[in-house]
């Protein structure tokens, strides 16, 4: 059995065959010759995913395009405008995702174990996220955590390491050490409109709800994001590691629910505060496609 | 028999469930130094002493990081310049404290004491974990206006962490944990437990005078052992004790939790030392204890989420005397120790 991997061909294929429902059986064989042909040369990606070794594994990426609105994300140089009619330059964004979970088909979950990752546009490699020792099967949903879960949030500086190692940061940083607990999210730059020095903006979101005595709890603002993986599930096998091509649209932080605007919140940098930004963010990632190869 | 000893202690650590991952790299590490143990009249520590075991060189790796200055931004002050043993690790009669060039902070920096025993840091309680406290004085802008990684690389990069980093944790590898740790292991052991009331309350042979004797009764009576409670005397919650917001309006906890019930509360400090750490109160404005008792007894301002305990049938603070006040701060001042204070161990030499 043909099984299509790439998400185009196949929904042309469908379409095609679906218009000659009622032409003649012969007719019919013919077309699916001729397109299997067709794919088969035209097809730039694998046309054959190998069969599931139930007890096999195999890795799936999941990669963070990062755009403002239409246009990709350029840090520093690229004007872009907010909901509220603001031009401004991205100068930092970066986001931690964490506690992945695939669904396959038949709607079992796989927890990806000790997930924890810094997505940060200005580092490369870390727009990939490579998980790897993920159970063969057709995945058709990913699911992830904006931020750092509360028992990562309160665990030992031993546990801390990988991304979660809060000297790792440098000047880019992404922990609270007056409030201990991570950045889940950052989102920097400059807008005329913004009041503060420099013409700068810095949203800083965090919260991941710690208690203390029974007392209040700080906000929480951890969000998990399920998304369909749409019509081509991710095909896991020993010898074909899906990519999942994920938009994010960092437009969608400061609009959408709540309109931000840098002349009014220049900066926040604390959980409660934050809530309006989480508000949007829930709504930044886009799965735009998978990649079978 | 000294060999023996040490060997069996090697044992007895490895058979720990704790001990079994790390106990390769453990085994060379000396194990015969008491440096932290639980005084008699304490309670259990809260610190999770299986996860950060103590040993003498963690404890000395620990006190040359206290001590040194390239812990901030332009290697300009240590953690021991706002933290001075003699004033019970506080910055001596500085009502907040001062950090990197010259930079006034906004706090009255606490003591460094009986660190195992507390499960919150800080006067707002924004950390909860001793081994992610130093990082917030390192990063702070006002204190040592450093960033952790910075640190780590200039730890590396000289010619004696490395060794010492391995002393203490098997390897030279110098990681954000081990720093972490290395000072834990420090700070926990800078206990405050020998004071005459320590040692009248223990039966070692102290006695208290008459005056002393009533101030501890006082203390009881008029309810300061209410919020200043047990050995520790703190109970380790946060309330707003009534200070006029005349000297500013730090939300304290309230700045933590965003929520307004936590607006104006404070960390109940200790009281241990509490003769020598002036000036009192999260931003030093009392440079007495004279001055704090004529708080509790006149000045208690009804501010936003007053503590109940200081509005007691209607009326503001605690009825005292002027006999009362001298009696309660008598007793106050056998809970300064000494030996604490002038612990050679605790110095860097």
């Amino acid at each position: 059995m043909l099984q299509s991997t790439d998400g185009h061909a196949s929904s042309h294929f469908v379409t095609s065959a679906g218009k000659r429902s009622a032409i003649s059986m012969k007719s019919i064989l013919s077309f699916v010759v001729a397109a299997v042909l067709a794919f088969t040369i035209f097809s730039c990606s694998k046309t054959e995913v190998d069969s599931i070794d139930p007890n096999g594994t195999g890795g799936l990426t999941l990669e963070f395009d990062n755009y403002v609105g239409g246009t990709n994300m350029a840090l520093g140089t690229a004007q872009y405008k907010n909901t509220a009619g603001e031009s401004f330059t991205v100068t930092t964004f970066n986001y931690f995702v964490s506690n992945i979970e695939l669904t396959k088909e038949d709607g079992t979950v796989v927890k990806v174990p000790n997930s924890y990752y810094l997505v940060r546009e200005a580092d490369p490699k870390s727009l990939n996220v490579a998980l790897t020792g993920i159970p063969q099967a057709n995945y058709a949903k990913v699911a992830f955590t904006i931020g750092v879960d509360s028992l990562k949030s309160q665990a030992p500086v031993t546990e801390r390491t990988g991304a979660l190692d809060t000297g790792s940061y440098g000047t880019d940083n992404m922990y609270w050490s007056w409030n201990s607990g991570y950045i889940f999210m950052k989102l920097e730059g400059i807008s005329p409109a913004s009041t503060i020095s420099g013409k700068a903006f810095q949203y800083h979101i965090g919260g991941y709800g710690g208690g203390f005595q029974g007392a209040a709890r700080t906000a929480n603002n951890l969000r998990k994001i399920t998304l369909s993986l749409g019509s081509t599930s991710a095909k896991v096998r020993a010898a074909t590691t899906p990519t999942v091509h994920l938009i994010v649209d960092a437009a969608k932080a400061l609009g959408g629910t709540n309109t931000i605007s840098f002349a009014t919140t220049p900066t926040v940098h604390s959980p409660a505060l934050a809530k309006p930004i989480v508000d949007n963010y829930v709504n930044m990632f886009v799965v735009d496609h998978v990649h079978n190869d | 028999m000294r060999l023996v000893r040490k060997v069996l202690r090697v044992v007895m650590v490895c058979t720990l469930p704790a001990g079994i991952s790390s106990c390769s790299n453990q085994s060379e590490v000396a194990l015969d130094t008491p440096a932290f143990t639980v005084p008699k009249n304490f309670p259990a520590p809260v610190y999770a002493l299986d996860r950060n075991r103590i040993t003498a060189a963690g404890v000395e790796l620990g006190r040359m990081l206290f001590f040194d200055a390239r812990l901030s931004r332009d290697k300009s002050i240590s953690c021991a310049e706002c933290h001075s043993q003699p004033y019970a690790f506080t910055h001596h009669g500085h009502d907040v404290s001062h950090g990197i060039d010259n930079r006034v902070g906004t706090r009255n920096s606490l003591p460094i004491q009986n660190l195992a025993w507390s499960n919150s840091f800080f006067w707002d309680g924004g950390v909860l974990d001793l081994d992610l406290v130093p990082v917030a004085p390192i990063e702070n802008p006002l204190e040592m206006d450093e960033t952790l990684y910075n640190v780590l690389e200039k730890l590396r990069k000289d010619s004696t962490y490395p060794k010492k980093f391995k002393a203490a944790f098997g390897t030279e590898e110098v990681t954000t944990a081990r720093f972490l740790q290395a000072l834990s292991q420090y700070m926990l052991t800078l206990v405050s437990a020998n004071s005459r009331y320590d040692k009248y309350v223990r039966n070692e042979g102290v006695t208290l005078t008459a005056d002393e004797l009533a101030g501890k009764q006082l203390f009881v009576q008029k309810g300061c052992a209410n919020c200043h409670a047990g050995e520790l005397f703190t109970d380790n919650k946060f309330r707003n004790n009534g200070l006029s917001l005349a000297f500013g309006t730090d939300l304290g906890r309230g700045r933590i939790t965003e929520a307004p019930q936590d607006n104006y509360t404070f960390k109940v400090p200790s009281l241990r030392n509490v003769g020598v750490s002036f000036p009192y109160m999260h931003d030093g404005r009392f440079r007495t204890l004279e001055a704090v008792l004529d708080h509790y007894a006149e000045g208690v301002t009804e501010t936003p989420n007053l503590d109940p305990l200081l509005k007691q049938n209607g009326r503001l603070g605690i009825p005292m005397t002027a006999g009362e006040k001298a009696q309660i701060i008598a007793f106050l001042k056998t809970l300064t120790d000494e030996e604490f204070l002038k612990n050679p161990q605790f110095i860097q030499k």
